[in-house]
């Protein structure tokens, strides 16, 4: 379960990005984050797994206060939530297998981590790929991939982990339109399947309302919607944005 | 698990190996290097002793040798002998950009065609191939032992160096303003002086400053064999283990190498 | 500045000075200038001798015959393993211990510039020593022999691989880096996981190009005492022009090979 009570962000350079965001989000949810660039998407996501740390207020990640973490013990938070980029963030010129094992670093100690992965690890890294389908391109180089497989890519990496929680930073927002909803889909395949908790910055309002339950909507720092994605109507969607959408901000699908 | 996966496991490439036993035939290779040197034992062990007296001879710089003043010809002092391997340097180089220039469009497949371009090539292969001191060596019988047969050696070796690069970079130019003037009903000479020399200057004033960077380099080491420069004080003071006289001609190289550089650097980043 | 141009719409316009000229000037000038250091003696110039000494290269003197000639070069398997040797060992001990330096010299794994701008400036002082100089500073401490040769090219190889590698790890995709640090990876095996995979392609190739560019150097380390082929010319400069020209012939096929072996493996591993 996550948990922000009235957190607060600011940055060095005295941007807030966050102004007493207060929010719960419980296992098995499909969450998705919607606002303007700038609102505060991204700063909220990178909290909950402290790659970016808040100034003030609480952020309890299964009762455990985030903001105290740090060394090993943030590293057993962070093995635990699994985050996917919008640039997929792979090693272009490693196979597919090599990224995805990558995810297992955690599990070992620096030093252990140097040499070779266990049998375990393998298997584990194997099955991730098979789980998203893409397990024929086991031992291809990454760059050989497609964008939407390079995605699926990344998800095995965090499927990996073996998490509780994924994290998704505009994940679909570089993928065309007809990956984007094989990816969308595979988010909640895994969220259905394995009841990982997925929190989603979405740039694209149709898709967070198509795959989502639980829509949340960010303007200027402050939460100015949390409520199910069927409720949203033309009128929230004015008071988060600040007004009506743009045209890519739509992706289009039925 | 399933059986995709057990297969994929048996599958799974281990190129780890060849990689440690190339590590490891390296790494013998490397090792057997060192045995049957003749090593002066004594030196070494008294090492920071007389690594002591090197530096402390090196940094007593002999100031009138350095300016060629009080005793010295200012012929025989540093400075002249500095500004003599800058003099060999760049006059190479330029010689060597010059009729490179030629050559570069004789060796690009744009303009020659594959079959005379890979005929140039190996020309330029073969000049490129001889290192400098053989040329010199060669050239020194010619020409004597002065500082034009460093010229030409530099010069020589540039050209191999330059037309290669210049070829490359005549293969890899924007043809769109070659389409222009071609549309505007430029002659051959037009469409050479307006739309590649503009085009490729940058790149090729670009290699050549960086020529004259390692050509500097290069000039500093021909006096050892009498092609002029600043070698030949370098190789006199290295003979008679005089300390401070080496010190003052690796005072002289060192700054003459960091001021190249630096202009040079300058130089190619504001081209680009 | 040149002379306004009046437009008939009333604005005016300056045409500003064309910047090609004036370097052409700089530079005709330099040229001028620099030629008063390269004086012509006309009568040291013999081009006659170049034709003497083509032929005395490329011909057996002494009585020798064509067979001399060649079994000469074969005798010549010695040096060229000392001078392959000498390159090989110098690249490789010069390059790895570029490796550490590098990592400290990047600004992106270590923030601090207090490490980064003396390391930065060491290195460069180190790559403006010319190898052949490191050569005869090294046979003091060690002695004639291709061991002093082995370290002016580790040193030569060292300043150039340190800056080539920082300058590689500098612009180095952080992205898989910053993902790995999100699993719960600390810096050292993140660093190990994401951005030792995107170097290490980029360290090969770099290797082979210094090697090849040691291959020449240390072909002619040998005239200033560091053994190898260059010693071979050094002895026989004197009175056996042919063995001089068979060694020249011996070294540049060696050069050859070298450089296309280079160029194709590198282009392999893009």
């Amino acid at each position: 379960m996550i948990r922000f009570v009235n957190v607060f962000k600011t940055y060095d350079n005295g941007v807030q990005a966050l102004k007493g965001v207060s929010l719960t989000i419980n296992d098995g949810e499909f969450v998705a984050i919607i606002g303007l660039s700038g609102a505060g998407k991204s700063t909220l996501l990178r909290s909950i797994n402290k790659m970016h740390a808040i100034t003030s207020g609480q952020l309890l990640v299964d009762d455990v206060d985030v903001a105290q973490l740090k060394g090993k013990q943030l590293r057993l938070l962070r093995r635990s939530i699994g985050m996917i980029f919008q640039s997929f963030n792979l090693v272009k010129r490693m196979s597919v297998y090599k990224n995805v094992l990558a995810g297992r670093v955690a599990y070992h100690s620096t030093v252990t981590s140097l040499g070779f992965f266990p049998r375990e690890d393998r298997y584990i890294a194997l099955e991730a790929l098979d789980t998203m389908g893409i397990l024929e391109k086991a031992f291809t180089r990454v760059d050989q991939l497609s964008g939407g497989q390079q995605q699926r890519v990344a998800l095995a990496r965090s499927l990996a982990q073996k998490p509780k929680i994924i994290l998704a930073d505009e994940p679909v927002a570089s993928l065309d339109p007809i990956t984007t909803v094989q990816v969308m889909n595979d988010f909640s395949k895994i969220n259905r399947d394995f009841g990982i908790t997925i929190v989603a910055n979405m740039h694209h309002v149709d898709l967070a309302l198509k795959y989502a339950k639980r829509i949340i909507g960010i303007r200027d720092g402050l939460i100015v919607y949390d409520g199910p994605s069927k409720d949203i109507n033309d009128k929230i969607l004015e008071s988060i944005y600040g007004r009506s959408l743009a045209h890519d901000e739509v992706l289009g699908v039925e | 698990m399933n059986e995709r996966v057990a297969l994929a496991y048996k599958q799974q490439p281990r190129k780890w190996i060849a990689n440690i036993a190339l590590a490891i035939i390296i790494l013998f290779f490397v090792a057997i290097s060192f045995t049957g040197s003749t090593i002066n034992w004594y030196r070494l062990a008294n090492f920071s002793q007389s690594f002591n007296t090197m530096i402390r001879g090196i940094v007593d710089i002999n100031w009138a040798f350095f300016f060629g003043i009080d005793g010295f010809q200012f012929s025989e002092g540093i400075v002249y002998k500095t500004l003599e391997t800058l003099a060999m340097a760049f006059l190479g180089t330029m010689i060597g950009a010059v009729l490179a220039l030629p050559f570069g469009f004789l060796a690009a497949v744009n303009v020659v065609g594959k079959k005379w371009a890979k005929v140039s090539e190996a020309l330029l292969v073969l000049i490129r191939v001889f290192p400098e001191i053989i040329l010199a060596i060669i050239l020194i019988k010619g020409f004597g032992m002065t500082p034009l047969t460093g010229v030409l050696t530099i010069g020589i070796h540039s050209i191999g160096m330059l037309g290669k690069l210049f070829a490359e970079a005549i293969d890899n130019m924007d043809r769109s303003s070659l389409e222009a003037l071609d549309s505007v009903g430029a002659s051959t000479w037009q469409k050479i002086l307006y739309g590649i020399i503009p085009n490729i200057m940058p790149d090729l004033t670009s290699v050549s400053l960086y020529r004259f960077d390692i050509n500097v380099r290069s000039a500093s080491i021909l006096g050892i064999i009498g092609a002029g420069g600043i070698g030949a004080p370098l190789l006199i003071a290295a003979n008679n283990w005089s300390w401070n006289m080496l010190g003052t001609v690796l005072l002289a190289i060192i700054l003459m190498v960091l001021a190249v550089d630096f202009i040079s650097s300058y130089l190619r980043n504001k081209l680009v | 500045m040149a002379h306004p141009f009046n437009l008939s719409s009333g604005k005016s316009v300056r045409i500003p000075f064309n910047r090609t000229i004036v370097v052409f000037v700089i530079i005709a000038l330099l040229t001028i200038g620099f030629s008063f250091f390269i004086p012509v003696k006309w009568h040291l110039i013999r081009i006659d001798q170049l034709w003497v000494i083509f032929s005395r290269l490329f011909t057996p003197s002494h009585s020798r015959t064509w067979g001399d000639y060649f079994s000469f070069m074969l005798t010549l398997g010695d040096p060229l393993l000392a001078t392959l040797q000498m390159s090989l060992a110098g690249t490789v001990i010069g390059c790895v211990l570029a490796v550490p330096v590098a990592v400290l010299a990047a600004r992106n794994i270590f923030k601090s510039k207090i490490i980064s701008i003396p390391v930065k400036l060491l290195m460069n002082l180190v790559r403006t020593i010319p190898t052949m100089i490191l050569a005869i500073l090294a046979t003091f401490f060690v002695g004639l022999g291709i061991l002093s040769g082995i370290i002016a090219i580790a040193i030569f190889s060292f300043g150039i691989m340190a800056k080539m590698l920082y300058e590689a790890i500098e612009t180095v995709d952080m992205g898989p880096f910053e993902a790995l640090e999100s699993t719960g990876a600390n810096k050292i095996v993140a660093f190990q996981h994401a951005v030792v995979s995107q170097i290490a392609p980029i360290f090969i190739s770099y290797t082979i190009y210094i090697f090849e560019i040691n291959i020449r150097a240390s072909a002619v380390l040998g005239y200033v005492g560091a053994g190898g082929i260059g010693a071979v010319i050094k002895n026989n400069i004197l009175y056996n022009y042919d063995r001089v020209g068979a060694t020249i012939i011996v070294m540049l096929v060696v050069i050859l090979i070298v450089q296309f072996t280079s160029n194709y493996i590198r282009r392999k591993l893009q």
